[in-house]
């Protein structure tokens, strides 16, 4: 029977990568056959592709590592400088929307009444939920930390209640900032201060929702048995995005949600 | 975790071999890295449980004792032309209401819904 030469993964064929073009394609084209001839056909299908992809995808990947053994050190390492340069183009994503916040922001145009924020627009307390909002990131931070070396230690009960805290930490924040954007004063419709406001914390909060599934995906995996104590790149991999996004909030609050009121 | 006593010498001279000792030592490297793994976990339960979430629990109760000192009355309405901008119907519902739309707070381009509460 041939064995291979090499510790690196020559990966099966797969039709998840087509079938994720296709998603994509059809989202794209769905959004403008829905904001165009109002119909959400196409919208709908490409989200249902997109959200089999992911899942199949995914399920692959852990049947190829945790089951098949195929995750050796140098394809891990491959798979840390892969996560590293994904998230690094997620903070250029989000450069982006800070650049449209400091555009606007410093120097405001005069039909906006030449200040910010402006005329007519009362922006968010930065100390009422924004400041606990904060509070839940960092603390969550700190319990995501707290798992990482209870799976290092090997110690079952301890990571599954600091994982878990990590989760539930995420839903609150999803669930404190829902609440805000009902109950504020302002909109998406009203002009830059609104787009840049709802944008940037808008992507953010989707951000948090995807970290937070990623996290509770990885909770579920620990559940069976599937880290151990020297190898578990895929809670390491939503630690690091769940970090990232921590940061991305710190960067919101001060910028937009302090120094812009 | 490894307990009880390890016995070092060979049978034949009493004397320990090469192999021996360092087992021993990877053993007791293994042992102390165990000790450290769950020496820095526990200063992270204690970080946890100590800080951060009574943080969280003060910003609890900050922001709802802030929030139950807010007035409750709605702005007053000014047409403003720079805000509730309607350059495009919304592809959704009557196409003037934004997606989180709150009828206390958010006047539509010609005033508030709801004149009371």
């Amino acid at each position: 029977m041939a064995h291979q030469a090499h510790a690196y993964h020559m990966v099966d064929p797969s039709p998840w990568p087509l079938t994720g073009a296709i998603s994509a394609l059809l989202m794209t084209s769905g959004l403008a056959t829905w904001w165009h001839y109002k119909t959400t056909t196409l919208l709908f299908l490409g989200t249902t592709l997109l959200l089999l992809t992911m899942f199949q995808w995914w399920r692959d990947i852990i049947r190829e590592s945790t089951f098949q053994g195929h995750h050796s050190t140098p394809v891990q390492k491959g798979l840390r400088y892969g996560m590293v340069l994904f998230i690094t183009s997620e903070v250029f994503f989000f450069i982006g929307f800070f650049w449209a916040f400091y555009h606007s922001s410093l120097a405001p145009a005069i039909e906006l009444g030449g200040l910010w924020p402006p005329t007519g627009i009362t922006p968010l307390d930065p100390f009422e939920v924004p400041l606990l909002n904060t509070a839940v990131l960092l603390a969550s931070g700190v319990t995501v930390t707290w798992a990482h070396h209870t799976i290092m230690e090997g110690a079952r009960k301890p990571a599954l209640q600091s994982l878990t805290l990590t989760v539930l930490l995420g839903l609150y924040f999803t669930a404190l900032q829902a609440m805000e954007y009902y109950e504020a004063p302002f909109t998406l419709a009203d002009g830059v201060y609104g787009c840049t406001f709802f944008v940037a914390t808008g992507f953010h909060g989707l951000h948090v929702i995807i970290g937070t599934t990623f996290l509770m995906v990885c909770l579920l995996r620990h559940t069976h048995y599937h880290f151990t104590s020297n190898h578990h790149f895929g809670f390491e991999a939503g630690a690091w995005y769940w970090h990232f996004v921590d940061v991305v909030w710190l960067f919101l609050y001060i910028s937009i949600y302090w120094w812009g009121s | 975790m490894l307990k009880g006593s390890f016995h070092l010498t060979n049978a034949d001279n009493g004397a320990m071999t090469e192999t021996t000792l360092l087992t021993v030592q990877r053993t007791e490297v293994l042992v102390a890295a165990q000790a450290y793994c769950t020496y820095v976990s526990k200063t992270w339960k204690i970080l946890t449980f100590i800080l951060a979430l009574p943080g969280v629990g003060v910003c609890m109760a900050n922001a709802f004792l802030k929030m139950k000192a807010h007035s409750h009355e709605q702005p007053e309405f000014v047409p403003y032309t720079h805000l509730r901008i309607r350059t495009k119907k919304f592809p959704w519902g009557d196409g003037n209401h934004t997606l989180f739309h709150n009828p206390h707070t958010n006047p539509l381009p010609d005033g508030y819904e709801s004149s009371h509460h």
